[in-house]
């Protein structure tokens, strides 16, 4: 298998490679985690120093000189970087040392295998001045600062705009698509507890008239959201919105007197929508 | 000159190699039975000795210490006499290392199920075991150098330059990561607690896959590959450069396994950098081998034997390139913790360790034999069977790891985490799991059809013990000290030889763990962290013997999505009591460290009998025999008695009411699960693991003052 190479074909190499790579980089402003690109341009990277490290040598390995006359770009890139004696010349290199029958060349380390050792001793170097003495107050835990920073503004922005329902503001909702919505949420995340006909289970029973940190849609909102960590309900903030724990909280107040076999025995005292309602 | 003559011992060869296909087929086999558990939770079969927790340990130290190690001798005890020009120093060391080692095995896949581990990766074995391995260790060193002192040949070739480093890295990392305080026969403390224990653990845990995966399978290299092609090896320079400045460099790269933890921080950084500076020196192995095929590639294409060593050196340079990226902050923090790792470990495994085993085996067995190989077809239909059994493997793992990641640390719009159920990151790549096992099982097939292939020609051909050689001895005229040739000086040696590396591999270790041990600001105390109770010191040990740790971390990352997900990120001086230290390196499920008080106690009952009653679809294996196991107290004094001695502040004489204290926490949590309607006793195992449960993370809980500047 032979190949040849000339300035062209190299341009178009290093064009298409570049191509790829202001992709990456074009891609990595929209603000999605920067993280996922690092590793694309990553594996990119890895890809192309394996795909020129096969091309320096690939002559080598064929074992013949594909060019002759004027050496083309490439083959003088490859000489300066290898910097080689080919396979037929070993012999003037071959050094005296035979163990069990092997022996050894006396090549030179390839320059580009010595560059890319400096460039890596250099880079440790930049690393460590970069973040140990010039910026040393600049630690993971600023890098982690920061992003609450971001996230903290983010969500002021979004409850100015009312996009948040709180316990204060939250209303009842009854509509059937709602309550059906609020019921698969309790089926994912509070039938291990409280059981799937809320009978109660490790939690209270959810459709008698008593409750432990009262009734009502703004009580229950809160307990949802809040939890109780102290009795085992944990809090659910992190892992539902507020429109979610607001539909499961109404389905959890259209449960009420469904009567469910062997339900756990009141606790708590009695709620009464009303009278509480209205004070 | 007069010839001397003299044999070389190529029974211990056998016998070692025999072990290595053994141990390799057990290996294999129990990683695809806890592959298979993964989906298949049940196949636990409720059996304490059977669960993922752990059968892990046994897996990675039967592939590493047993199929690896085994390999390791058989081509020491080939390569060392013949590259010597002698035999081997003592025929008795040869088989009382052999033996040694293999009891070492047998008392590991005993031990291990058992549940008696010390939690630190790779070096799980406990304190008798450990004792052992330093003197089988110590038997094959003396037999190593005693073959080098009487060696005929003047100067030491490059591979027993990575032995001797081997073998001294090696014996440092056993001793130093094994310092511990036995309780009783098979239980003991570590010295170190913490974020030093997590330092040392890593330091030795790396440098296990540097020195016991690396250096001696590239000496292995550095014999076989030229031998098979027939070759000179293609520059003797790069050798010296490389082996140095891999063995200087690659002892200070431990630290890239706790990026983002409670490590300071400037020793992550001397983590970071110097895996990136390890790139060349490791390239400089497998240019060096791939460079020596130089004119043989013709033949490559017709050799299975030349097409393992290709593809083990090539996976050998992808997997070091990877894992210098790996330690890069921003990679390691979707990596960590995830299949990713997986991945890059079984590329070492499978394609370095694995193919380079295979392609000595195939060139080795015919020649100790005198016959040729049985089969070619056979061994090609090894070498594409196995590829593909990494191609299944790697990319499934990489998928995954990549997958969970990202899922982990997704946003919704609203600021809320797009899968606040940890749970649904599992089950989102179980179809990669299922994919994992059949790219394992794949390249089992392929080692089960060598191990045919090989019987096949051991039959035919005629084993002989002995085999005769003849040399003359070594000149004992002085090699003139000049310069330029300062190394082929030290090559003449060994004992200088020994010295150097030591001291080479040394610094790394010296000026990373000193200051952490010894400079207290890298370390900051938090007066609310206070030891813990005797019940939960127990529930602890409990945690260790079920080896929760193999797949829940108690390391939360100052990442934004983990604070959100777990709490409040660890910190240094929240470890100080954690002999051994459990921060994990793989989140099978979520992260525990901030658990106490999460889950009502009855949750944790319900949990341990039956996952899948609290979580529908988790893979995590039942626990059942935890309610029913009374908890053993005897050692309660001991273990209160010793941690004193590690540092622990316990008052003087609590050990003798520390029973008491015990009793009287554990029925509190026993009525508490019985108002609740489990049918719990108080002196059962479940208590103690529970109460350690709800202890975890709860001192500095909602306490952001003590975060750490």
């Amino acid at each position: 298998m032979k190949l040849k190479f000339n300035s062209t074909k190299i341009s178009f190499l290093v064009l298409f490679v570049l191509s790829f790579f202001s992709q990456v980089f074009a891609q990595s402003e929209t603000g999605f985690p920067p993280n996922y690109y690092d590793i694309i341009a990553l594996l990119l990277l890895f890809i192309v120093i394996l795909v020129f490290t096969g091309l320096i040598y690939f002559e080598e390995i064929t074992g013949k000189s594909t060019s002759k006359g004027k050496p083309s770009l490439f083959s003088r890139l490859k000489k300066s970087l290898s910097s080689s004696v080919p396979v037929e010349q070993e012999e003037e290199i071959l050094l005296d040392h035979d163990y069990d029958g092997i022996k050894e060349l006396d090549n030179r380390i390839p320059p580009w295998y010595n560059y890319l050792f400096y460039v890596t001793i250099v880079f440790g170097i930049v690393y460590m001045l970069y973040y140990h003495v010039f910026s040393s107050d600049k630690s993971m835990y600023d890098e982690y600062k920061e992003e609450m920073h971001t996230a903290q503004i983010q969500k002021e922005e979004l409850e100015k705009t009312g996009t948040f329902i709180n316990a204060e503001n939250v209303k009842l909702l009854t509509s059937p698509a709602d309550l059906s919505s609020g019921k698969s949420i309790f089926e994912a995340n509070c039938v291990a507890c409280h059981r799937k006909d809320a009978g109660g289970l490790v939690g209270p029973n959810l459709t008698d008239d008593y409750w432990i940190h009262g009734g009502g849609i703004k009580n229950i909102f809160h307990t949802i959201s809040e939890g109780v960590p102290q009795k085992g309900m944990i809090s659910w903030k992190t892992q539902l919105n507020p429109k979610q724990i607001q539909e499961v909280a109404s389905y959890v107040i259209s449960l009420h007197g469904t009567n469910p076999e062997n339900p756990k025995p009141p606790q708590g005292t009695i709620w009464k929508e009303d009278e509480k309602n209205n004070e | 000159m007069e010839l001397e003559k003299f044999s070389y011992d190529n029974e211990i060869v056998r016998k070692f190699g025999l072990a290595t296909v053994v141990w390799g087929l057990v290996g294999m086999l129990v990683g695809i039975f806890i592959a298979t558990q993964l989906f298949v939770p049940s196949l636990s079969f409720n059996l304490p000795f059977l669960t993922f927790g752990r059968i892990r340990p046994l897996h990675t130290n039967a592939v590493i210490f047993a199929f690896v190690g085994n390999a390791i001798f058989m081509g020491v005890y080939y390569s060392l006499p013949r590259l010597c020009k002698a035999s081997m120093f003592s025929k008795a060391l040869s088989n009382f290392h052999f033996w040694g080692w293999q009891l070492i095995i047998v008392a590991a896949a005993i031990s291990l199920p058992m549940g008696f581990t010390t939690s630190k990766e790779y070096a799980e074995l406990e304190w008798p075991i450990d004792i052992a391995i330093a003197v089988v260790w110590i038997a094959f060193g003396i037999n190593m150098f005693g073959t080098i002192i009487k060696r005929r040949e003047k100067h030491m070739y490059v591979a027993i330059w990575f032995y001797i480093a081997t073998w001294v890295t090696v014996t440092v990392l056993h001793v130093v990561n094994s310092i511990e305080l036995p309780v009783s026969f098979l239980k003991s403390y570590p010295v170190y607690a913490g974020v030093q224990d997590a330092l040392v653990q890593w330091w030795y845990g790396h440098n296990a896959v540097a020195f016991f995966l690396t250096t001696p399978y590239l000496g292995l290299m550095y014999y076989f590959l030229p031998k098979a092609a027939n070759r000179p090896i293609y520059s003797y320079r790069l050798s010296i450069i490389h082996f140095w400045a891999l063995i200087f460099i690659y002892i200070w790269a431990g630290p890239h396994h706790l990026l983002y933890s409670a490590l300071p921080y400037w020793a992550q950084s001397l983590g970071t950098v110097f895996s990136i500076m390890l790139i060349a020196p490791s390239w400089g192995g497998m240019i060096n081998g791939l460079l020596t095929l130089r004119g043989a590639w013709d033949r490559v294409r017709e050799d299975p034997i030349l097409k393992f060593m290709v593809v083990a050196v090539t996976a050998y340079g992808m997997a070091t390139f990877e894992g210098p990226m790996l330690s890069l902050k921003n990679v390691n923090a979707i990596a960590h913790f995830t299949d990713w790792i997986i991945a890059h470990v079984h590329i070492g495994a499978l394609g370095w360790n694995g193919f380079l085993t295979f392609g000595i085996l195939y060139w080795l067995i015919p020649r100790l034999w005198k016959t040729n190989l049985y089969s070619r077809k056979l061994a090609n239909f090894h070498f594409w069977i196995g590829t593909l059994g990494i191609v299944f493997y790697a990319s499934s793992m990489y998928w995954s790891g990549i997958t969970q990641s990202l899922m982990w640390k997704q946003f919704t719009p609203q600021g809320l985490l797009q899968y606040p159920n940890f749970l649904e990151t599992v089950l989102q790549i179980i179809p990669m799991y299922i994919i994992r096992m059949i790219g394992g099982s794949l390249y089992l097939t392929g080692v089960v059809v060598m191990v045919y292939n090989l019987f096949k020609t051991a039959k035919r051909g005629s084993f002989q013990k002995e085999e005769d050689a003849e040399a003359p001895p070594m000149e004992l005229k002085r090699e003139p000290f000049k310069k330029g040739s300062r190394h082929r000086w030290l090559e003449g040696k060994p004992l200088q030889f020994i010295v150097a590396s030591l001291v080479v591999v040394l610094i790394g270790g010296i000026v990373e763990m000193v200051p952490t041990f010894l400079i207290k600001s890298n370390i900051p105390t938090i007066a609310s962290v206070k030891p813990y109770t005797p019940l939960e010191l127990q529930g602890r040990d409990i945690y260790i013997r079920e080896a929760c740790n193999s797949c829940h971390s108690q390391l939360i990352r100052p990442f934004r999505s983990e604070t959100e997900r777990y709490g409040e990120y660890s910190k240094a001086g929240e470890f100080v009591y954690d002999h051994p230290f459990l921060w994990g390196s793989k989140r099978t499920g979520p992260d525990l460290q901030r658990e106490g008080g999460k889950y009502p106690n009855v949750w944790h009952y319900l949990h341990m009998e039956n996952p899948q009653s609290m979580s529908p679809g988790s893979i995590m294996p039942r626990f059942p025999w935890l309610l029913t196991n009374d908890l053993d107290t005897s050692y309660t004094r001991k273990k209160i008695s010793v941690m004193r001695t590690l540092g622990v502040p316990y008052p003087d004489g609590y050990e003798n009411v520390a029973n008491d204290d015990l009793t009287k926490q554990s029925e509190n949590i026993a009525l508490d699960l019985q108002k609740n309607g489990a049918p719990a006793e108080p002196n059962k195992e479940i208590i103690a693991l529970i109460a350690y449960l709800q202890r975890l993370g709860t001192d500095i809980k909602g306490d952001s003052s003590s975060s750490v500047k």
